[in-house]
This record gives C-alpha cells, structure tokens and sequence, in this order.
C-alpha cells in the first residue's frame, strides 16, 4: 500500500499529460491505482514497481479516452508543416526567430497553456509516445516496451509529435505577437 | 527544410537527442552552420521539448488526494483484510 501511496502524484501527473484535462486525470489515476491493488499479486518485479504503474496508467488512459471517442479522430498530418518545404521555410524563418526566449515575452502561466494545449491537441498515440520519452525522460526502448510498438515505429510517432507541437507553438506565438 | 537542404528528417530527433552517428553529425552540423531555416528548424525542435520538460507538474488536488486514501484503502483491506 505504501508503494502505491507513493506513486500516486505521479501517475496523477502522467494522466494529466494524456488526457489533457483533470478531470479525465482523475478517473484515469482512480482507476489505475485500484487496478493496481486488484493486480498487485501479478507484479513479478521485472520492472519496477513505478514502470508497472506507469503501463497500468497507460492502459487505462487509452481505454478511457476510446471511450470518449476524443483521439484517433484526426490526422497527426493535419497538425504537421506542409509538404511545400519552400513555403514553409519562408514564413517559418520569421516567425520563429520569436522563439528566441518566450519567456520573456509571454507569462509562465500563458506559455503553459499554450503547452498543455498544444500537447492536448495531438492525437493520442503521438502524445502518449513524446510525452512518455520526454516528460517521462524514458529511453525510445522503454517508451516501444510499454507502447507496444517497435523502436522504429516510436521513434517516428515522437519525431511527428515534436514537429507537430513545435507547429502548433510557432502558430500560437505568431498569433501572440499580432503578426 | 528547403528542397536543396539534406534529408535527414528521419534522423533528426537522434541528431536533436545526441544519439546519432558523430560522423553524420558533423555533415548535419555542417549544412546547419549555413543554412538558416535548418538552423531555425532544429532550435525550435530543440526548444518545443525543453519548452514542454520545463513545464510545471499539476499537483495531486488536496480534495482528490484525499478521495484517493479513502477509496484504496477500503480495496486494499477488501482483498487482503485489516492490517
């Protein structure tokens, strides 16, 4: 019971990055840390207790957020830059060159919405996967291990998450700035 | 990346994280010491992670914490009794 007690904030804040909202978080880390009691005599400790927590969340939160029908439903190629690298190299080149140090010109607070918006955006299967590597600093073979998914197939969801957020920013901050 | 830039979209995230091969790096580091828009490019992909990693943890709500002891710990002493 203590091991679980111990894990709780953290699995709240995994379930936080999935789901995008607190409330989703809330019934996702009820759920999984119940479950994890109901299955703890299945814990062999090949990993350890926090990774099996962690793939117990995820397993919830997919299957939470398939209920509600809230990701798969679009595209990661709707959230990705164009095709016609020449465009978007052209106006990217400005609009980045905001991206120097946003802190100074956007509140901690604002950026962090931008964040969480931007990360709750993606769909779900690339969220999981930058959100896990990233967040959760877990090496892309721990991250294929509790997805499910080869290396090759992580490293690839992770690579289109990251430049589907750094567009989702660049887009945000453009509108920031008034341009 | 422009169309005359090198394609090296696959790699980019082992190139970003340092697990790339040193001899591809020095050809990617190369051609970014040139060219603007991969430099720019490879910044704010550098920059979205650590933008995301300093982001600051929501914490456990007081009111779900609390919640959360009640409800474990009438299932822990369901399955394995008082203790």
């Amino acid at each position: 019971m203590e091991l679980i007690d111990a894990h709780k904030a953290k699995i709240f804040a995994l379930a936080r990055r999935l789901a995008g909202n607190e409330q989703d978080a809330e019934d996702i880390v009820q759920e999984s840390l119940l479950k994890a009691i109901d299955n703890i005599d299945t814990f062999r400790g090949e990993a350890s207790f926090g990774t099996w927590l962690f793939s117990i969340a995820l397993n919830e939160s997919r299957g939470h957020l398939a209920r509600q029908k809230r990701h798969g439903l679009r595209s990661i190629e709707e959230y990705l830059p164009s095709q016609d690298s020449s465009a978007v190299d052209s106006s990217a080149s400005q609009r980045l060159l905001e991206w120097d140090d946003p802190h100074s010109k956007l509140e901690t607070e604002e950026l962090q919405r931008f964040i969480d918006q931007g990360l709750s955006d993606l769909p779900y299967i690339y969220r999981e996967a930058f959100v896990l590597r990233y967040v959760e600093d877990l090496s892309v073979k721990e991250v294929a291990g509790m997805i499910g998914e080869s290396e090759a197939a992580t490293k690839s969801r992770i690579l289109r998450a990251r430049l589907a957020l750094r567009e989702y920013l660049a887009r945000r901050f453009e509108v920031h700035h008034g341009r | 990346m422009a169309d005359k830039c090198p394609d090296y979209a696959k790699e980019l995230n082992d190139y970003l994280d340092g697990t790339f091969d040193p001899s591809l790096c020095h050809e990617i580091e190369a051609h970014v010491g040139h060219c603007q828009n991969c430099r720019i490019m490879i910044d704010t992909l550098r920059q979205t992670v650590k933008l995301c990693q300093e982001g600051k943890e929501v914490p456990l709500p007081p009111s779900l914490e609390s919640k959360l002891n009640n409800l474990l710990q009438v299932r822990w002493e369901k399955k394995f009794g008082h203790q």
